[in-house]
């Protein structure tokens, strides 16, 4: 009996994960998180293509490995996420084709320091080891030529804030709205280190090659739509509360959090965190530098083929290159 | 000598090792490496002492959490049977308890005892103490009233007849409560470090997932299944010695 079953769990196991994808009209995007004031530019660009005539469905899981994981596998067709490191070492047959943002992180820290040169040695909160923070920390050893102390991991940028301001830690690097929601309420407590730019992608859009290839049109359609709304965006940041729409996932937030789309993506636009381009090359070959650095990649950055890792086509169509 | 349950123990491990290495090699997922490389990750990870450090910190929680879980589970549990006023006052707690979405309570948990190990162990104790209080009691309860009548009429006390009576008789369900209750804290044990803060064993698995190493994740978590095997046969081990009337002969694990 113990024996039939096992048979059988191991059956459905391997029929479950290798079910193939299925060629569906509609397509499966796979979000990192659940949406957010952050995802409300993503959700206005897809009423965008809605109305060029996609179809499409979303699902939002904990976390981005787990987007990545769901892509992989064909369960899902688009997916959020910067996959390098799938990319190269399981030779997976993903692409890029839309940077949706940049690495725009910010070292905060109690007034014992000023610079970052005064890390040096001193212990750091991060977000997870190997995770996106871990990999900007490993670029600013090597820009100045520090070395962190102990690096203790707390997910979430929020939570590293309220560490940092229960005095549980004195150095993390959190992201932009989190400095800003700082800075608002003890500005004069902490310290905002002054960084180096960087055009590395955080969050990209990016897909199977094969899924690609085959569908065209409907990817064409996405990445324009983004494109065009990432431009727009630059221009006017209030066009995305005023896009929004009422009865999608993020009209359904919470009326503060709306409100606040405003002032979220007026201050996103002016730090820098969208690429009206939508990345590209410029933002392929920076990520190829940065996530080397990182070591997330293997291999001298200059030998690595941005081809292997982005997808032009759909991008340059929407921008005119 | 090969006697017929290791030959099935045998041939069960082979038939799963086999199909997770045919499962590697179609490839199913991208995401899914095959059993030799993983093997190959577990014995890197081995020799380089990765594995041995990421353990010292995994088995902090995880041993405290047993053994506090242990030791008051069954004492809660032996209360529990023997006083319907003690059942009144704590069974619920433990039905509760069994019955929480413990992952969703961990955000919970953070905010009152913070990061720290304090709060890893309080999740492996939520996994791992009700069902052992829960079969103790239910044990202890369902005592045959005859074996405690002849203790009684053969004059024994009541620290008697609760420690070569009742404690006796109720073993077989107190260990599979056990049993139960250990496998359940080892999840609670890697729940914690992937849902806390990634430590020891759960900082390897998360680490090599978001470098796609996946060999050395799966070769993580192969460890700790097998770690937990091994001490699972180690309980029973000592059930027999403690308790050898126990023993009726079923396949072990």
């Amino acid at each position: 009996m113990r024996h039939l079953l096992k048979h059988a769990a191991i059956a459905a196991f391997a029929v479950g994960i290798a079910a193939p994808a299925a060629q569906a009209d509609t397509i499966r995007i796979a979000l990192a998180e659940t949406p957010s004031d952050e995802l409300a530019a993503f959700f206005v660009a897809l009423e965008r293509a809605k109305a060029n005539g996609l179809e499409y469905e979303w699902t939002a899981f904990s976390d981005e490995e787990l987007a990545i994981q769901a892509v992989l596998s064909g369960q899902m067709d688009i997916g959020f996420g910067t996959p390098y490191a799938a990319m190269q070492r399981s030779k997976a047959p993903i692409r890029i084709v839309f940077q949706l943002s940049k690495l725009k992180f910010f070292p905060v820290t109690s007034q014992k320091y000023e610079k970052l040169e005064d890390l040096d040695g001193e212990p750091i909160m991060l977000h997870s080891r190997g995770g996106g923070t871990d990999s900007i920390a490993n670029v600013i050893e090597g820009k100045y030529d520090i070395t962190f102390g102990e690096r203790s991991y707390v997910p979430g940028s929020a939570n590293r804030i309220v560490a940092l301001m229960a005095g549980q830690t004195d150095a993390t690097i959190v992201d932009l709205s989190n400095k800003n929601k700082l800075m608002k309420q003890a500005g004069d407590k902490f310290n905002v280190l002054p960084m180096f730019e960087v055009e590395a992608s955080d969050e990209a859009l990016f897909a199977n090659l094969d899924w690609i290839q085959n569908n065209e049109e409907a990817v064409n359609t996405f990445v324009a739509a983004l494109a065009s709304t990432w431009k727009d965006m630059s221009e006017d940041p209030t066009i995305i509360s005023r896009e929004t729409n009422p009865d999608g996932p993020i009209g359904q937030l919470p009326a503060e959090i709306l409100g606040n789309l405003d002032t979220f993506y007026t201050d996103a636009v002016e730090g820098g965190l969208y690429d009206p381009d939508g990345g590209g090359r410029k933002a392929a070959e920076a990520d190829m530098e940065w996530y080397s650095a990182a070591g997330q990649l293997e291999g001298d950055p200059g030998d690595l083929n941005i081809d292997d890792f982005w997808y032009m086509a759909p991008l340059d169509a929407a921008t005119g290159n | 000598m090969l006697t017929r349950p290791t030959l099935l123990k045998i041939l069960s491990t082979l038939i799963l090792f086999g199909a997770w290495e045919i499962a590697g090699r179609i490839p199913v997922s991208y995401a899914f490496p095959t059993f030799i490389e993983s093997m190959q990750a577990l014995a890197r990870m081995t020799f380089d002492g990765t594995l041995f450090v990421a353990y010292g910190e995994t088995l902090k929680p995880l041993v405290i959490g047993i053994l506090i879980s242990t030791v008051l589970g069954i004492t809660i549990g032996l209360f529990i049977g023997l006083s319907g006023w003690f059942d009144w006052l704590m069974s619920p707690i433990f039905i509760v308890m069994q019955a929480a979405p413990l992952a969703a309570l961990i955000p919970l948990l953070v905010m009152a005892y913070g990061i720290g190990l304090t709060s890893k162990v309080f999740v492996v104790c939520i996994m791992a103490m009700p069902v052992i209080v829960l079969n103790t009691s239910s044990a202890v309860r369902n005592t045959p009233g005859s074996l405690k009548e002849m203790g009684r009429s053969y004059l024994a006390s009541d620290t008697e007849i609760i420690t070569k009576i009742i404690i006796p008789s109720a073993s077989p369900l107190i260990f599979s409560g056990l049993r139960l209750g250990i496998s359940a804290g080892f999840i609670g044990a890697i729940l914690s470090e992937l849902k806390i803060t990634p430590t020891g064993v759960g900082d390897i698995i998360t680490f090599s997932r978001s470098i796609a190493d996946y060999p050395s994740m799966y070769a993580a978590i192969f460890s700790i299944i097998l770690l937990a095997v091994l001490f699972l046969n180690l309980l029973e081990s000592i059930e027999n010695y403690l308790f050898e009337g126990n023993n009726r002969g079923y396949v072990s694990d």
